[in-house]
């Protein structure tokens, strides 16, 4: 809102004649401009001068009296005590409902009392269950990284060790962009790692293959992969394959299958 | 009295009503009763209910005369908006029924004798009522009903049946037309 608009509600404010939304804006915007507020005092004051268009009229001569009886009366008041006395109490029919009210609300009070305590016992309880699953939480977080630390360390090894050998796989045209290595040591325990393979549809898998001359393709684990195509699984190459095999990986059906079915997504030798 | 000549004193009638002066209270009363029981009575039309809430007003004087801030106006605006306000609030509480029966009875107003005349600003009363005249009506019913009756901009559409934006022009361009009018001589009688 410009600050115009605020002005042009002046002249209605100071008739006290403006809607609650627009008196609530303009509140607020008084509480920041001088400008505006000394404004809406001027016309305050040439408001006023409506009041003296009304006729003029004598009120009645007791009116003088009871004002100043009153004025008098407070003054008094304030005087002799700053303490207001309560009223004498008063047994009658009223003050006994009073007294069975008072029994009433002290027994409702007693049965919150009770309430409030099992609901306090209750939320204890919570607290601890909710404070117990935090440190199982933490002890599996811990554990998982624990356990990727380990992992980790593991395939540096494996790829640090002496005499370990490291093959590439190449993307198809299945999978252009995709990447894998496995690397194995001369025992044959190996470790592949993929990055880049498309997203698995459902109630599929990628399988790892050992490709021989002259032997079927021998099966190796079915893997899955996150939504960037990583995968990491450690597997065993045979000893038939770690000299001349060839390595390949293709789509299979969830759990894998004892021959191929879909087609190469990645493979070394190419 | 003359209360072009007494106004500086009705600043310091309320500083010794803030003191608890009750002879200054009596004072500011016999200085003002005339015109805001007039106010009174043109917002509620009825005297009865306008002794209630003068007496009020008095006695709200008495309570918050410390609160009274002479940089921010003068104590007769001071006291008429009180008054206006309090007016206004007991129109409201009073039933529609009431309201309606008010506004077709209005009471003849009590004679009052010229020295009482002159004392409540017949003059500023002349030329409020000369402004009023030369606005054209359609300007100055809004300002009436929001002024006397407490109405705000959207009760005065709805009792006019005309668009709201067209009673904030009207309502507009008749305070405009009266601060022309009255607006620079208003200060010197004390508005």
């Amino acid at each position: 809102m410009k600050h115009e608009d605020y002005k042009e509600m002046i002249p209605a404010r100071a008739l006290s004649a403006l809607d609650a939304a627009d008196d609530r804006v303009l509140s607020e915007h008084l509480l920041q401009c001088v400008d505006c507020s000394r404004e809406l005092d001027d016309w305050q004051a040439m408001v006023v001068g409506l009041a003296v268009s009304a006729d003029p009229s004598e009120p009645s001569t007791q009116l003088r009296e009871r004002i100043l009886a009153q004025v008098r009366n407070e003054a008094r008041t304030a005087v002799n005590s700053n303490v207001v006395p309560f009223a004498p109490p008063q047994r009658n029919l009223w003050s006994s409902f009073g007294s069975l009210g008072a029994i009433a609300a002290l027994l409702v009070f007693a049965a919150l009392l009770v309430y409030v305590v099992l609901l306090w016992q209750e939320n204890r309880a919570n607290v601890n269950r909710m404070a117990l699953m935090n440190k199982e939480i933490q002890e599996l977080r811990s554990a998982q990284d624990e356990q990727s630390k380990l992992k980790a360390i593991e395939l540096i090894e494996m790829f640090e060790a002496p005499g370990a050998h490291i093959a590439e796989l190449k993307a198809t045209k299945m999978a252009p962009g995709a990447i894998a290595k496995i690397a194995y040591d001369p025992t044959g325990h190996a470790m592949l790692i993929t990055g880049g393979l498309p997203v698995l549809p459902k109630d599929k898998q990628y399988q790892l293959w050992f490709i021989v001359p002259n032997k079927s393709p021998m099966p190796s684990k079915a893997f899955s992969t996150d939504v960037k195509g990583r995968g990491m699984v450690e597997v065993e190459v045979p000893a038939v394959a770690m000299d001349s095999g060839v390595f390949a990986i293709t789509l299979e059906p969830m759990g894998g299958g004892s021959a191929p079915t879909g087609e190469i997504y990645l493979r070394s030798g190419i | 009295m003359q209360p072009e000549q007494a106004q500086p004193n009705d600043v310091d009638l309320l500083k010794a009503i803030a003191r608890q002066d009750e002879s200054a209270l009596a004072e500011l009363y016999d200085r003002y009763r005339v015109i805001l029981f007039g106010l009174l009575v043109r917002i509620l039309n009825s005297r009865e209910e306008a002794e209630d809430v003068l007496q009020e007003v008095f006695l709200q004087v008495w309570r918050r005369a410390a609160d009274f801030d002479e940089n921010r106006g003068r104590p007769f605006t001071w006291l008429v908006t009180l008054a206006r306000s309090r007016g206004i609030d007991r129109l409201r509480s009073l039933g529609a029924r009431e309201r309606v029966a008010i506004a077709g009875a209005r009471e003849p107003s009590e004679e009052v004798s010229d020295a009482v005349a002159d004392a409540f600003k017949s003059e500023q009363r002349s030329l409020v009522n000369t402004a009023l005249a030369q606005l054209p009506d359609e300007q100055k019913r809004p300002l009436m009903l929001a002024y006397f009756e407490g109405l705000t901009q959207s009760e005065i559409a709805t009792k006019l049946g005309a668009p709201l934006g067209t009673v904030k022009t009207r309502m507009r361009a008749g305070l405009m037309k009266m601060r022309e009018l009255i607006g620079n001589q208003s200060a010197s009688f004390g508005f």
